[in-house]
Protein backbone atom coordinates (compact mmCIF):
# COMPACT_ATOMS: atom_id res chain seq x y z
CA UNK A 1 0.00 0.00 0.00
CA UNK A 2 2.92 2.43 1.03
CA UNK A 3 6.35 2.46 -0.43
CA UNK A 4 8.64 4.97 0.61
CA UNK A 5 12.15 5.05 -0.93
CA UNK A 6 15.66 6.62 0.02
CA UNK A 7 13.82 9.77 1.38
CA UNK A 8 16.00 12.67 1.92
CA UNK A 9 15.52 16.04 3.76
CA UNK A 10 17.22 18.42 5.36
CA UNK A 11 16.59 21.59 6.97
CA UNK A 12 19.75 23.91 6.35
CA UNK A 13 21.94 21.82 7.76
CA UNK A 14 20.09 19.62 9.93
CA UNK A 15 20.14 16.77 8.26
CA UNK A 16 16.58 14.85 9.20
CA UNK A 17 16.02 11.99 7.12
CA UNK A 18 19.16 10.55 5.20
CA UNK A 19 18.09 7.55 2.69
CA UNK A 20 15.42 6.28 5.01
CA UNK A 21 12.66 3.90 3.52
CA UNK A 22 9.01 2.67 4.76
CA UNK A 23 6.80 0.09 3.11
CA UNK A 24 3.13 -0.84 4.68
CA UNK A 25 1.46 -3.60 3.27
CA UNK A 26 -2.48 -2.97 2.99
CA UNK A 27 -4.15 -4.53 6.53
CA UNK A 28 -0.30 -4.15 8.14
CA UNK A 29 -0.15 -1.75 11.33
CA UNK A 30 3.84 -0.35 11.47
CA UNK A 31 4.82 1.64 14.13
CA UNK A 32 7.74 3.94 13.70
CA UNK A 33 10.04 4.27 16.90
CA UNK A 34 12.34 7.09 17.17
CA UNK A 35 13.71 9.24 19.94
CA UNK A 36 12.38 13.09 19.62
CA UNK A 37 14.30 14.50 16.60
CA UNK A 38 15.04 10.60 14.68
CA UNK A 39 13.03 11.98 11.43
CA UNK A 40 9.21 10.73 12.18
CA UNK A 41 7.30 13.60 12.06
CA UNK A 42 9.71 14.80 8.73
CA UNK A 43 9.02 11.15 7.29
CA UNK A 44 4.89 11.61 7.61
CA UNK A 45 5.09 15.03 6.51
CA UNK A 46 6.39 14.11 3.12
CA UNK A 47 4.05 10.71 2.98
CA UNK A 48 1.18 12.90 3.25
CA UNK A 49 2.58 15.32 0.64
CA UNK A 50 2.89 18.54 3.14
CA UNK A 51 6.75 18.03 3.05
CA UNK A 52 8.54 17.94 -0.25
CA UNK A 53 11.47 15.68 0.39
CA UNK A 54 15.03 16.45 -1.18
CA UNK A 55 15.46 12.76 -2.89
CA UNK A 56 13.34 9.74 -2.84
CA UNK A 57 9.82 8.43 -4.00
CA UNK A 58 6.43 7.99 -2.44
CA UNK A 59 3.48 5.82 -3.90
CA UNK A 60 0.06 4.65 -2.48
CA UNK A 61 -1.07 2.06 -4.01
CA UNK A 62 -0.18 2.99 -7.53
CA UNK A 63 -0.84 6.31 -6.91
CA UNK A 64 2.77 8.63 -7.15
CA UNK A 65 1.85 11.20 -4.22
CA UNK A 66 4.86 13.44 -5.51
CA UNK A 67 3.03 13.86 -9.06
CA UNK A 68 -0.74 13.23 -8.17
CA UNK A 69 -0.91 14.80 -4.62
CA UNK A 70 -4.28 15.21 -5.36
CA UNK A 71 -5.46 11.52 -6.18
CA UNK A 72 -2.80 10.46 -2.96
CA UNK A 73 -4.68 12.87 -0.76
CA UNK A 74 -7.87 10.30 -1.32
CA UNK A 75 -6.23 7.40 -0.15
CA UNK A 76 -4.55 8.94 2.76
CA UNK A 77 -5.25 10.31 6.55
CA UNK A 78 -3.14 12.12 8.70
CA UNK A 79 -3.16 13.16 12.39
CA UNK A 80 -0.59 15.20 12.91
CA UNK A 81 1.78 15.79 15.61
CA UNK A 82 -0.15 19.05 16.79
CA UNK A 83 -3.31 18.69 17.76
CA UNK A 84 -5.41 20.40 14.55
CA UNK A 85 -8.71 20.75 15.31
CA UNK A 86 -11.56 23.74 15.27
CA UNK A 87 -12.34 25.01 18.73
CA UNK A 88 -15.44 26.85 17.80
CA UNK A 89 -16.63 24.10 16.51
CA UNK A 90 -19.08 20.98 17.93
CA UNK A 91 -17.25 17.54 18.17
CA UNK A 92 -19.99 16.55 15.49
CA UNK A 93 -19.26 19.50 13.36
CA UNK A 94 -15.89 19.39 13.10
CA UNK A 95 -15.76 15.26 11.98
CA UNK A 96 -18.43 16.31 9.36
CA UNK A 97 -16.57 19.01 8.11
CA UNK A 98 -13.18 16.68 7.78
CA UNK A 99 -15.52 14.40 6.20
CA UNK A 100 -16.61 16.39 3.76
CA UNK A 101 -13.06 17.98 3.12
CA UNK A 102 -11.93 14.56 2.12
CA UNK A 103 -15.12 14.58 -0.34
CA UNK A 104 -17.68 12.43 1.63
CA UNK A 105 -21.23 13.31 0.42
CA UNK A 106 -24.15 12.98 2.60
CA UNK A 107 -22.82 9.82 4.33
CA UNK A 108 -20.29 11.93 6.24
CA UNK A 109 -23.44 12.51 8.76
CA UNK A 110 -23.67 9.07 10.17
CA UNK A 111 -19.79 8.35 9.82
CA UNK A 112 -18.80 11.32 11.80
CA UNK A 113 -21.48 9.71 14.53
CA UNK A 114 -19.71 6.26 14.05
CA UNK A 115 -16.36 7.66 14.19
CA UNK A 116 -17.10 9.57 17.78
CA UNK A 117 -18.60 6.38 18.85
CA UNK A 118 -15.38 4.12 17.65
CA UNK A 119 -13.61 6.95 19.94
CA UNK A 120 -15.45 7.60 22.86
CA UNK A 121 -16.96 10.90 21.71
CA UNK A 122 -20.37 9.73 21.57
CA UNK A 123 -22.20 11.48 24.05
CA UNK A 124 -20.00 14.75 23.49
CA UNK A 125 -20.94 15.07 19.78
CA UNK A 126 -22.69 18.46 20.42
CA UNK A 127 -20.06 19.72 22.85
CA UNK A 128 -17.64 22.13 21.52
CA UNK A 129 -13.90 20.75 20.57
CA UNK A 130 -13.22 23.91 23.11
CA UNK A 131 -14.79 22.52 25.79
CA UNK A 132 -13.47 18.78 25.46
CA UNK A 133 -10.65 17.80 28.06
CA UNK A 134 -7.07 17.11 26.85
CA UNK A 135 -7.29 13.75 25.58
CA UNK A 136 -10.89 14.43 24.58
CA UNK A 137 -9.85 17.28 22.31
CA UNK A 138 -6.75 14.49 21.03
CA UNK A 139 -9.28 11.49 20.20
CA UNK A 140 -10.73 14.14 18.21
CA UNK A 141 -7.79 15.44 16.52
CA UNK A 142 -7.40 10.91 15.79
CA UNK A 143 -10.64 10.77 14.82
CA UNK A 144 -11.31 13.14 12.36
CA UNK A 145 -8.12 11.25 10.19
CA UNK A 146 -10.53 8.41 10.33
CA UNK A 147 -13.62 9.71 9.09
CA UNK A 148 -12.89 9.34 5.38
CA UNK A 149 -11.99 5.20 5.59
CA UNK A 150 -8.03 5.84 4.47
CA UNK A 151 -6.47 3.38 2.86
CA UNK A 152 -3.55 4.78 4.32
CA UNK A 153 -4.10 6.12 8.09
CA UNK A 154 -0.80 7.84 9.49
CA UNK A 155 -1.30 8.64 13.18
CA UNK A 156 1.56 11.04 14.70
CA UNK A 157 1.94 10.09 18.42
CA UNK A 158 -1.65 9.65 18.63
CA UNK A 159 -2.01 8.27 22.37
CA UNK A 160 0.08 11.97 24.20
CA UNK A 161 -1.78 12.68 26.93
CA UNK A 162 -4.39 9.88 26.80
CA UNK A 163 -5.06 7.98 29.60
CA UNK A 164 -5.39 3.96 29.88
CA UNK A 165 -8.69 3.70 28.25
CA UNK A 166 -8.28 6.32 25.28
CA UNK A 167 -5.10 4.42 24.28
CA UNK A 168 -7.28 1.17 24.86
CA UNK A 169 -9.95 2.66 22.83
CA UNK A 170 -7.49 4.11 20.05
CA UNK A 171 -5.71 0.97 19.75
CA UNK A 172 -9.34 -0.88 19.20
CA UNK A 173 -10.33 1.75 16.29
CA UNK A 174 -6.88 1.43 14.47
CA UNK A 175 -6.89 -2.43 14.52
CA UNK A 176 -10.16 -2.24 13.30
CA UNK A 177 -9.31 -0.12 10.34
CA UNK A 178 -6.11 -2.34 9.94
CA UNK A 179 -8.57 -5.48 9.95
CA UNK A 180 -11.02 -3.72 6.96
CA UNK A 181 -7.55 -3.64 5.07
CA UNK A 182 -5.68 -0.31 5.87
CA UNK A 183 -2.47 0.36 6.21
CA UNK A 184 -1.65 1.48 9.65
CA UNK A 185 1.46 4.15 10.66
CA UNK A 186 1.69 4.89 13.89
CA UNK A 187 4.36 6.61 16.19
CA UNK A 188 4.90 6.51 19.47
CA UNK A 189 7.29 6.70 22.37
CA UNK A 190 5.33 4.27 24.34
CA UNK A 191 6.69 1.00 24.20
CA UNK A 192 3.80 -1.35 25.90
CA UNK A 193 1.31 0.31 23.14
CA UNK A 194 3.46 -1.14 20.50
CA UNK A 195 2.91 -4.52 22.46
CA UNK A 196 -1.07 -4.00 22.54
CA UNK A 197 -1.09 -3.25 18.83
CA UNK A 198 1.25 -6.05 18.22
CA UNK A 199 2.61 -3.97 15.30
CA UNK A 200 5.26 -4.48 13.29
CA UNK A 201 8.33 -2.22 14.28
CA UNK A 202 10.61 0.36 12.51
CA UNK A 203 13.30 1.90 14.27
CA UNK A 204 14.27 4.94 13.25
CA UNK A 205 17.35 6.91 14.57
CA UNK A 206 19.37 10.14 13.37
CA UNK A 207 17.37 10.22 9.79
CA UNK A 208 17.91 6.49 9.13
CA UNK A 209 16.09 3.01 9.42
CA UNK A 210 17.90 0.88 11.87
CA UNK A 211 15.50 -1.59 12.33
CA UNK A 212 12.59 -3.31 11.37
CA UNK A 213 10.83 -6.39 11.54
CA UNK A 214 8.41 -8.21 14.17
CA UNK A 215 8.44 -7.80 17.33
CA UNK A 216 9.57 -11.25 17.80
CA UNK A 217 11.84 -11.17 14.79
CA UNK A 218 13.84 -8.44 16.81
CA UNK A 219 13.65 -9.50 20.04
CA UNK A 220 15.31 -12.65 18.76
CA UNK A 221 17.36 -11.15 16.37
CA UNK A 222 19.03 -8.35 19.01
CA UNK A 223 19.02 -10.78 22.25
CA UNK A 224 20.41 -8.52 24.31
CA UNK A 225 20.76 -8.31 27.77
CA UNK A 226 21.93 -5.28 29.74
CA UNK A 227 21.43 -3.72 33.41
CA UNK A 228 20.73 -0.07 34.05
CA UNK A 229 22.03 2.10 37.34
CA UNK A 230 20.64 5.26 37.92
CA UNK A 231 22.98 7.65 39.76
CA UNK A 232 22.77 10.66 41.39
CA UNK A 233 24.62 13.12 39.23
CA UNK A 234 26.96 12.53 36.71
CA UNK A 235 29.79 9.31 36.28
CA UNK A 236 33.22 10.24 37.71
CA UNK A 237 36.09 10.32 35.18
CA UNK A 238 37.13 7.24 36.39
CA UNK A 239 34.31 5.24 37.02
CA UNK A 240 33.29 6.02 33.46
CA UNK A 241 37.04 4.12 32.69
CA UNK A 242 36.78 1.48 35.10
CA UNK A 243 33.33 0.50 33.45
CA UNK A 244 34.21 1.00 30.22
CA UNK A 245 31.49 3.60 29.29
CA UNK A 246 31.00 6.21 26.81
CA UNK A 247 28.68 9.29 26.94
CA UNK A 248 25.51 8.96 24.65
CA UNK A 249 23.87 12.17 25.60
CA UNK A 250 22.79 14.04 28.29
CA UNK A 251 24.68 12.26 31.16
CA UNK A 252 23.26 8.89 29.85
CA UNK A 253 25.95 6.43 29.21
CA UNK A 254 26.99 3.22 27.60
CA UNK A 255 28.77 0.38 27.72
CA UNK A 256 29.52 -2.52 26.13
CA UNK A 257 31.12 -5.40 27.57
CA UNK A 258 31.03 -7.06 30.97
CA UNK A 259 27.63 -8.34 31.94
CA UNK A 260 28.38 -9.85 35.68
CA UNK A 261 26.32 -7.71 38.00
CA UNK A 262 28.82 -8.70 41.08
CA UNK A 263 31.62 -7.27 38.83
CA UNK A 264 30.07 -4.60 37.72
CA UNK A 265 28.77 -3.60 41.28
CA UNK A 266 32.27 -4.04 42.81
CA UNK A 267 33.52 -1.31 40.82
CA UNK A 268 31.60 1.54 42.12
CA UNK A 269 33.11 0.48 45.39
CA UNK A 270 33.38 3.89 47.86
CA UNK A 271 30.95 5.39 45.12
CA UNK A 272 28.33 2.64 45.37
CA UNK A 273 26.62 5.70 47.74
CA UNK A 274 25.67 7.42 43.86
CA UNK A 275 24.02 4.65 43.27
CA UNK A 276 20.10 4.99 43.82
CA UNK A 277 18.81 1.83 41.69
CA UNK A 278 20.03 -1.33 39.81
CA UNK A 279 17.85 -2.66 37.16
CA UNK A 280 18.72 -6.40 35.19
CA UNK A 281 16.91 -5.71 31.51
CA UNK A 282 15.49 -8.54 30.26
CA UNK A 283 14.86 -8.58 26.10
CA UNK A 284 12.53 -6.34 25.38
CA UNK A 285 11.68 -3.79 22.93
CA UNK A 286 13.76 -1.30 24.88
CA UNK A 287 16.66 -3.55 24.98
CA UNK A 288 16.20 -3.97 21.33
CA UNK A 289 16.15 0.17 20.97
CA UNK A 290 18.90 0.32 22.98
CA UNK A 291 20.94 -2.33 21.19
CA UNK A 292 19.74 -0.98 17.68
CA UNK A 293 20.61 2.52 18.17
CA UNK A 294 22.79 3.28 21.04
CA UNK A 295 19.99 5.41 23.21
CA UNK A 296 17.36 4.53 25.34
CA UNK A 297 13.99 5.47 23.65
CA UNK A 298 12.43 7.82 26.75
CA UNK A 299 15.13 9.96 27.20
CA UNK A 300 14.04 11.92 29.83
CA UNK A 301 16.61 9.74 32.77
CA UNK A 302 20.02 11.94 32.64
CA UNK A 303 21.64 10.34 35.26
CA UNK A 304 20.85 6.69 33.42
CA UNK A 305 24.13 4.38 32.83
CA UNK A 306 23.22 1.63 31.19
CA UNK A 307 25.38 -1.07 30.77
CA UNK A 308 24.98 -3.36 28.63
CA UNK A 309 26.14 -6.24 26.53
CA UNK A 310 25.09 -8.06 22.82
CA UNK A 311 24.65 -11.73 23.60
CA UNK A 312 24.09 -13.09 20.38
CA UNK A 313 24.99 -10.35 17.62
CA UNK A 314 27.65 -7.51 18.15
CA UNK A 315 25.45 -4.90 16.34
CA UNK B 1 -14.00 22.69 -5.87
CA UNK B 2 -15.42 20.37 -3.10
CA UNK B 3 -12.59 21.62 -0.53
CA UNK B 4 -13.55 25.63 -1.89
CA UNK B 5 -17.03 24.48 -0.75
CA UNK B 6 -16.16 22.85 2.62
CA UNK B 7 -14.24 25.41 3.79
CA UNK B 8 -16.71 27.71 2.99
CA UNK B 9 -19.46 26.58 4.64
CA UNK B 10 -16.97 26.02 7.76
CA UNK B 11 -16.08 29.21 7.42
CA UNK B 12 -19.17 30.36 7.80
CA UNK B 13 -20.34 28.35 10.30
CA UNK B 14 -17.65 29.40 12.55
CA UNK B 15 -19.23 33.28 12.09
CA UNK B 16 -22.49 31.76 13.71
CA UNK B 17 -20.86 30.20 16.46
CA UNK B 18 -19.63 33.76 17.37
CA UNK B 19 -21.40 36.49 15.57
CA UNK B 20 -20.29 39.06 17.82
CA UNK B 21 -17.57 40.82 15.75
CA UNK B 22 -20.42 41.12 12.96
CA UNK B 23 -22.93 42.72 15.87
CA UNK B 24 -19.72 45.18 16.79
CA UNK B 25 -19.18 45.89 13.30
CA UNK B 26 -22.95 46.65 12.67
CA UNK B 27 -22.92 48.87 15.53
CA UNK B 28 -20.08 50.88 15.73
CA UNK B 29 -20.86 52.68 12.13
CA UNK B 30 -24.23 53.20 13.45
CA UNK B 31 -23.01 55.40 16.26
CA UNK B 32 -20.55 56.99 13.98
CA UNK B 33 -23.04 58.08 11.00
CA UNK B 34 -24.94 60.73 13.34
CA UNK B 35 -22.20 62.28 14.76
CA UNK B 36 -20.98 63.61 10.99
CA UNK B 37 -24.02 63.99 9.01
CA UNK B 38 -24.73 67.59 9.69
CA UNK B 39 -20.98 68.60 9.18
CA UNK B 40 -21.48 66.70 6.13
CA UNK B 41 -24.89 67.78 4.90
CA UNK B 42 -22.99 71.66 4.71
CA UNK B 43 -20.17 70.13 3.00
CA UNK B 44 -21.96 68.44 0.55
CA UNK B 45 -24.33 71.86 -0.26
CA UNK B 46 -20.93 73.56 -0.53
CA UNK B 47 -19.87 71.10 -3.03
CA UNK B 48 -23.54 71.93 -5.28
CA UNK B 49 -25.94 69.56 -4.29
CA UNK B 50 -28.13 71.70 -2.66
CA UNK B 51 -30.64 69.05 -1.41
CA UNK B 52 -28.14 66.84 0.40
CA UNK B 53 -28.85 66.27 3.93
CA UNK B 54 -25.24 64.66 4.34
CA UNK B 55 -26.45 60.73 5.06
CA UNK B 56 -25.46 60.67 0.99
CA UNK B 57 -21.68 61.38 2.42
CA UNK B 58 -21.49 59.72 5.70
CA UNK B 59 -23.72 56.21 5.12
CA UNK B 60 -21.09 55.51 2.71
CA UNK B 61 -18.47 56.92 3.58
CA UNK B 62 -18.89 54.78 6.98
CA UNK B 63 -19.94 51.56 4.80
CA UNK B 64 -16.16 51.96 2.81
CA UNK B 65 -14.17 52.47 5.56
CA UNK B 66 -15.63 50.14 8.25
CA UNK B 67 -15.91 47.66 5.10
CA UNK B 68 -12.26 47.35 5.11
CA UNK B 69 -12.23 46.42 8.84
CA UNK B 70 -14.52 43.73 8.04
CA UNK B 71 -13.11 42.53 4.95
CA UNK B 72 -9.89 42.59 6.55
CA UNK B 73 -10.81 39.51 8.75
CA UNK B 74 -10.52 37.29 5.80
CA UNK B 75 -6.88 37.64 6.63
CA UNK B 76 -7.40 36.86 10.13
CA UNK B 77 -8.98 33.51 9.34
CA UNK B 78 -5.80 32.46 6.92
CA UNK B 79 -3.71 33.32 9.65
CA UNK B 80 -5.98 31.54 12.91
CA UNK B 81 -5.92 28.53 10.90
CA UNK B 82 -2.12 28.50 11.87
CA UNK B 83 -3.03 28.99 15.21
CA UNK B 84 -5.18 26.30 15.68
CA UNK B 85 -3.11 23.90 13.69
CA UNK B 86 -5.71 23.39 11.44
CA UNK B 87 -3.57 24.40 8.34
CA UNK B 88 -1.81 21.38 7.90
CA UNK B 89 -5.36 19.36 7.67
CA UNK B 90 -6.41 21.49 4.49
CA UNK B 91 -3.07 20.97 2.58
CA UNK B 92 -3.34 17.42 3.68
CA UNK B 93 -6.60 17.41 1.18
CA UNK B 94 -4.59 18.46 -1.53
CA UNK B 95 -6.59 21.23 -2.51
CA UNK B 96 -4.72 23.92 -5.06
CA UNK B 97 -4.12 27.41 -3.82
CA UNK B 98 -7.42 28.59 -5.53
CA UNK B 99 -9.47 26.20 -4.13
CA UNK B 100 -7.98 27.32 -0.48
CA UNK B 101 -8.33 30.96 -0.89
CA UNK B 102 -11.35 30.68 -2.69
CA UNK B 103 -12.62 29.03 0.10
CA UNK B 104 -11.95 31.74 3.01
CA UNK B 105 -12.28 34.79 0.55
CA UNK B 106 -16.02 33.28 -0.70
CA UNK B 107 -17.69 33.66 3.17
CA UNK B 108 -16.12 37.12 3.57
CA UNK B 109 -17.30 38.73 -0.22
CA UNK B 110 -20.98 37.22 0.76
CA UNK B 111 -20.61 38.75 4.48
CA UNK B 112 -20.07 42.16 3.03
CA UNK B 113 -22.15 42.50 0.93
CA UNK B 114 -24.67 41.32 3.36
CA UNK B 115 -23.30 43.99 6.13
CA UNK B 116 -23.25 46.62 3.45
CA UNK B 117 -26.65 46.54 2.59
CA UNK B 118 -27.68 46.18 6.44
CA UNK B 119 -25.62 49.19 7.02
CA UNK B 120 -27.04 51.28 3.98
CA UNK B 121 -30.71 50.09 5.01
CA UNK B 122 -29.90 51.42 9.29
CA UNK B 123 -29.08 54.54 7.15
CA UNK B 124 -32.19 54.96 5.88
CA UNK B 125 -33.99 54.23 8.76
CA UNK B 126 -31.42 56.20 11.00
CA UNK B 127 -30.23 59.41 8.92
CA UNK B 128 -33.22 59.13 6.69
CA UNK B 129 -30.73 58.08 3.63
CA UNK B 130 -33.35 57.69 0.40
CA UNK B 131 -31.87 56.62 -3.34
CA UNK B 132 -33.43 60.02 -4.77
CA UNK B 133 -34.47 58.31 -7.62
CA UNK B 134 -30.94 55.81 -7.72
CA UNK B 135 -31.55 52.45 -8.93
CA UNK B 136 -30.98 50.15 -6.04
CA UNK B 137 -29.57 47.61 -8.44
CA UNK B 138 -26.79 50.39 -9.23
CA UNK B 139 -26.15 50.25 -5.42
CA UNK B 140 -26.09 46.89 -4.91
CA UNK B 141 -23.25 46.48 -8.07
CA UNK B 142 -21.37 49.30 -5.98
CA UNK B 143 -21.14 46.99 -2.75
CA UNK B 144 -20.08 43.60 -4.73
CA UNK B 145 -17.62 45.19 -6.45
CA UNK B 146 -16.10 46.84 -3.10
CA UNK B 147 -16.46 43.46 -1.74
CA UNK B 148 -14.66 41.81 -4.14
CA UNK B 149 -11.95 44.29 -4.90
CA UNK B 150 -11.47 44.89 -0.74
CA UNK B 151 -11.22 40.82 -0.13
CA UNK B 152 -8.85 40.26 -2.79
CA UNK B 153 -6.56 43.03 -1.32
CA UNK B 154 -6.50 41.80 1.72
CA UNK B 155 -5.64 37.93 0.59
CA UNK B 156 -2.93 39.32 -1.60
CA UNK B 157 -1.52 40.80 2.03
CA UNK B 158 -2.13 37.53 3.63
CA UNK B 159 -0.38 35.73 0.94
CA UNK B 160 2.68 38.39 1.49
CA UNK B 161 2.71 38.97 5.27
CA UNK B 162 4.25 35.88 7.36
CA UNK B 163 2.75 37.45 11.06
CA UNK B 164 -0.77 38.28 11.84
CA UNK B 165 0.32 41.34 13.11
CA UNK B 166 1.72 42.67 10.16
CA UNK B 167 -1.42 42.28 8.39
CA UNK B 168 -3.74 43.69 11.14
CA UNK B 169 -1.26 46.84 10.75
CA UNK B 170 -1.89 47.22 7.09
CA UNK B 171 -5.73 46.76 7.91
CA UNK B 172 -5.87 49.48 10.66
CA UNK B 173 -3.50 52.00 8.77
CA UNK B 174 -4.75 50.89 5.46
CA UNK B 175 -8.34 51.12 6.13
CA UNK B 176 -8.02 55.22 6.94
CA UNK B 177 -4.99 55.74 4.58
CA UNK B 178 -7.43 54.48 1.57
CA UNK B 179 -10.77 55.45 3.46
CA UNK B 180 -9.16 59.03 3.91
CA UNK B 181 -7.71 59.55 0.11
CA UNK B 182 -10.39 57.55 -1.80
CA UNK B 183 -13.14 60.65 -0.15
CA UNK B 184 -15.00 58.38 2.94
CA UNK B 185 -14.07 60.57 5.58
CA UNK B 186 -14.68 63.46 3.77
CA UNK B 187 -15.81 64.29 0.56
CA UNK B 188 -13.33 63.95 -2.29
CA UNK B 189 -13.39 67.86 -3.44
CA UNK B 190 -12.60 68.99 0.14
CA UNK B 191 -8.98 67.09 -0.05
CA UNK B 192 -6.37 68.89 -0.63
CA UNK B 193 -5.37 68.88 -4.49
CA UNK B 194 -2.42 66.45 -4.20
CA UNK B 195 -4.48 64.11 -2.32
CA UNK B 196 -7.34 64.53 -5.18
CA UNK B 197 -4.50 63.55 -7.76
CA UNK B 198 -3.90 59.98 -6.09
CA UNK B 199 -7.25 59.20 -4.86
CA UNK B 200 -7.60 57.02 -7.67
CA UNK B 201 -5.06 54.81 -6.57
CA UNK B 202 -7.79 53.25 -3.78
CA UNK B 203 -10.73 51.29 -4.30
CA UNK B 204 -12.44 53.77 -1.97
CA UNK B 205 -11.73 56.35 -4.48
CA UNK B 206 -13.80 54.26 -6.81
CA UNK B 207 -16.89 52.90 -4.60
CA UNK B 208 -17.33 56.72 -2.99
CA UNK B 209 -17.66 57.61 -6.72
CA UNK B 210 -20.66 55.26 -7.35
CA UNK B 211 -22.38 55.63 -4.20
CA UNK B 212 -22.75 59.65 -4.96
CA UNK B 213 -23.39 58.83 -9.00
CA UNK B 214 -26.71 56.84 -7.41
CA UNK B 215 -27.20 58.85 -4.33
CA UNK B 216 -26.48 62.10 -5.69
CA UNK B 217 -27.08 62.25 -9.39
CA UNK B 218 -30.07 59.31 -9.39
CA UNK B 219 -27.44 57.15 -11.39
CA UNK B 220 -28.35 53.67 -12.92
CA UNK B 221 -26.21 50.45 -13.57
CA UNK B 222 -24.97 52.13 -16.72
CA UNK B 223 -23.45 54.85 -14.97
CA UNK B 224 -21.88 53.19 -11.88
CA UNK B 225 -20.55 50.65 -14.94
CA UNK B 226 -17.37 52.05 -14.89
CA UNK B 227 -16.76 52.00 -11.40
CA UNK B 228 -17.85 48.72 -10.89
CA UNK B 229 -15.39 47.80 -13.48
CA UNK B 230 -12.54 49.49 -12.18
CA UNK B 231 -13.35 47.38 -8.88
CA UNK B 232 -13.72 43.61 -10.70
CA UNK B 233 -11.21 44.17 -12.39
CA UNK B 234 -8.58 45.37 -9.69
CA UNK B 235 -10.39 42.78 -7.51
CA UNK B 236 -9.47 39.57 -10.50
CA UNK B 237 -5.88 41.24 -10.80
CA UNK B 238 -5.32 41.10 -7.33
CA UNK B 239 -6.33 37.61 -6.65
CA UNK B 240 -4.38 36.10 -9.86
CA UNK B 241 -1.66 37.96 -8.04
CA UNK B 242 -2.22 36.58 -4.93
CA UNK B 243 -2.64 32.54 -5.99
CA UNK B 244 0.76 33.11 -7.88
CA UNK B 245 2.06 34.59 -4.36
CA UNK B 246 0.40 32.19 -1.59
CA UNK B 247 3.00 29.45 -0.45
CA UNK B 248 0.62 27.62 1.04
CA UNK B 249 3.68 25.30 2.89
CA UNK B 250 4.76 28.98 4.47
CA UNK B 251 4.68 28.71 8.20
CA UNK B 252 2.50 31.56 9.16
CA UNK B 253 2.52 33.20 12.98
CA UNK B 254 -0.70 33.71 14.55
CA UNK B 255 -0.60 35.49 17.81
CA UNK B 256 2.04 33.57 19.69
N1 LIG C 1 11.03 23.21 10.28
C1 LIG C 1 12.21 22.77 10.70
N2 LIG C 1 13.31 23.54 10.59
C2 LIG C 1 14.52 23.12 11.00
N3 LIG C 1 14.74 21.91 11.53
C3 LIG C 1 13.70 21.09 11.68
C4 LIG C 1 12.38 21.48 11.27
N4 LIG C 1 11.54 20.45 11.54
C5 LIG C 1 12.29 19.48 12.08
N5 LIG C 1 13.59 19.85 12.17
C6 LIG C 1 14.71 19.01 12.66
O1 LIG C 1 14.69 17.80 11.94
C7 LIG C 1 14.96 16.70 12.77
C8 LIG C 1 13.83 15.69 12.68
O2 LIG C 1 12.66 16.26 13.23
P1 LIG C 1 11.29 15.48 13.31
O3 LIG C 1 10.26 16.47 13.70
O4 LIG C 1 11.07 14.73 12.06
O5 LIG C 1 11.57 14.48 14.50
P2 LIG C 1 10.60 13.46 15.25
O6 LIG C 1 11.18 12.10 15.09
O7 LIG C 1 9.21 13.64 14.79
O8 LIG C 1 10.75 13.93 16.76
P3 LIG C 1 9.68 14.01 17.96
O9 LIG C 1 9.64 12.68 18.61
O10 LIG C 1 10.31 15.04 18.87
O11 LIG C 1 8.39 14.46 17.40
C9 LIG C 1 15.19 17.28 14.16
O12 LIG C 1 16.58 17.41 14.34
C10 LIG C 1 14.53 18.62 14.11
O13 LIG C 1 15.19 19.53 14.96
MG1 LIG D 1 7.54 14.24 15.68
Amino acid sequence: MLRATGLEKSYGDVKALQGADLMVEAGQIVSLLGRNGAGKTTMLSIIAGLLAPDSGSVSIGSTDVLADPAAAAKLLGIAPQDTGIYPILTVRQNLEFFGELAGLGASRRPRAVEVADQLGLGSLLDRKASQLSGGEGRRLHTACALVHRPRLLMLDEPTVGADVATRLQLIEAVRELADDGAAVVYTTHYLPEVEALDADIVVIDEGQVKARGTQEQLIAEHKMRGVRFTIDGTLPAHLRESLGAVEVGDSAYRALGDLDMRSLLGRFGSDAEILRSVEELRPDLETVFLAVTGHRLDSEGSDVVAVSASEASES
Amino acid sequence: MTALLAITKVQLRIIRNDPWFLVIMFGMPLVVMPLFGKTMGLSLQASGFADATGAEQVVPGQVVLFGFFVGGSVGFTVFREHGWKTWDRLRASAAPSVALLGGFGLPWVVILLLWQSALFAAGSLVLGLSLNGGSPFALLLMLLGYALCVVSLILLMTATFRTVNQLSAFQNVGAMVFGGLGGALVPLDQLPGWAQTIAPITPAYWAMQGHTDVLLRQGGVVDVLPEFGVLAGVAIVISALAVGRFRVDETKEFFA
